[in-house]
């Protein structure tokens, strides 16, 4: 039987550039209690390594960039960690935002303003819509969609509280435009005066500033 | 970027979003993020099912993030990384269980009573769910600190026997550290095949 040590020594010696061996083909050398004795050892050792250093160019177009960029969204926006939690949910899904966005819709009872839901989803997935307003009528639909709880999806859009605003010069937030996301301006409807709010504004935006 | 610490990098994203300089933010974030992903993917492989693995460790990493912003993670980053990890690998089989919720780590959930995570999935045994408290019961049964360091140093980081030795001086040997690693591991084994998991924090 292939000794433990001599495994966790070799795992070790394979991920010395900071976690990145796959555990699994160490596991699939042993059986039984080694087994379980190796994947204790690795997931120890794995708690102490040393955060990796950064490398440009394995970063780019990587698993870790994509999460990167929605952690990035997250923290930059208003929507606590929804740009990360959002398309993830989505995926896990298996749906695509247009059929999600189809059957926000008519949970909503909107199936009329499908676009307008898919406007106010896709603020949602980029951090552009403040957590804060949409209300719980949307979430517990949402969340019936994608398998998560309402309150949940609230706690995740408070996570991190909203900063201040972009001060950076000539500033725009920069939008990503995945799965055939709407191309007008996201926030155009802030403009428009509170008389013209209508249900679904008030489900994705809370009441009206001049209520 | 690269070379600053943890604690001083989430200080530099603090101040870069509390002067709405988002920009600024991206290294930083790339830095972390790079820096971890790989780590916590292997460690959810040997608790999770595959399909599910990138999912846990992409919001772990947000979650991480996000709340240390808020001032509300636990000591090091490190280590809160880590703690939302295994929080968030038990909410998963806490769902498949049905098992209704989960109490919130201090300071993450701010106060909120809900579980996260998804619908049940299929059947999984994680290699490593039993064997990590085994292991903490085996560490904490130790008595003396250069046995501890032994483990430490030798077992779960990756010093050498003879480095682990100098390092801890007071007489050790590389004789010694691969003695006290293999009682070590003869301990852990035993508690594997006993089913005890009841110890103390590694």
């Amino acid at each position: 039987m292939t000794d433990v040590m001599q495994l966790l020594s070799e795992y070790k010696e394979a991920s010395r550039e900071g976690g990145g061996a796959d555990p699994r083909p160490y596991l699939a050398r042993v059986s039984g209690t080694d087994r379980e004795l190796l994947a204790g050892l690795i997931d120890a050792y794995l708690e102490q390594a040393p955060r990796r250093e950064f490398d440009a160019e394995r970063f780019h177009g990587s698993p870790a960039a994509t999460i990167a960029e929605e952690v990035q969204r997250s923290l930059a926006g208003e929507s606590g960690i929804w740009p990360a939690l959002l398309p993830q949910l989505r995926r896990r899904a298996e749906l695509r935002r247009s059929e999600l966005v189809h059957q926000l819709a008519a949970r909503l009872g909107a199936q009329a303003q499908e676009q307008k839901v898919g406007e106010y989803y896709h603020r949602m997935e980029q951090g552009l819509l403040p957590a804060a307003g949409v209300s719980d009528t949307v979430l517990d639909a949402l969340g019936k969609i994608v398998g998560w709880t309402a309150a949940a999806l609230r706690t995740a859009g408070t996570l991190p509280t909203p900063g201040p605003p972009r001060s950076d010069a000539g500033a725009v937030f920069a939008r990503t435009h995945r799965g055939g996301a709407p191309e007008g301006p996201p926030d155009a409807r802030a403009a428009q005066p509170a008389e013209e709010w209508d249900e679904v504004d008030r489900l994705f935006r809370g009441t009206p500033p001049s209520a | 970027m690269s070379g600053l610490a943890d604690d001083a990098l989430i200080d530099y994203l603090r101040g870069a979003r509390e002067a709405g300089r988002h920009d600024a933010m991206k290294a930083a974030i790339a830095v972390l993020v790079f820096g971890y992903h790989d780590t916590l993917m292997n460690r959810a492989r040997l608790k999770l099912p595959e399909p599910d693995v990138a999912d846990v460790v992409s919001e772990t990493l947000a979650s991480a993030i996000a709340s240390a912003f808020d001032g509300s993670s636990v000591g090091e980053f490190k280590s809160w990384l880590h703690t939302i990890l295994s929080r968030r690998i038990a909410d998963y089989h806490d769902a498949r269980t049905r098992t209704p919720r989960t109490a919130p780590l201090p300071g993450e959930h701010l106060g909120d009573e809900q579980v996260w995570g998804e619908e049940p999935s299929e059947p999984f045994e994680g290699d490593a769910l039993h064997a990590r408290g085994c292991l903490e019961t085996a560490y904490c049964e130790l008595e003396r600190d250069s046995h501890r360091a032994v483990i430490d140093l030798y077992v779960l980081r990756a010093r050498s026997a003879a480095d682990t030795a100098a390092l801890i001086g007071e007489g050790m040997t590389e004789a010694n550290v691969h003695q006290i690693a293999s009682r070590f591991q003869r301990r852990f084994k035993q508690l594997l095949e006993e089913g005890s998991d009841t110890g103390g924090e590694l």
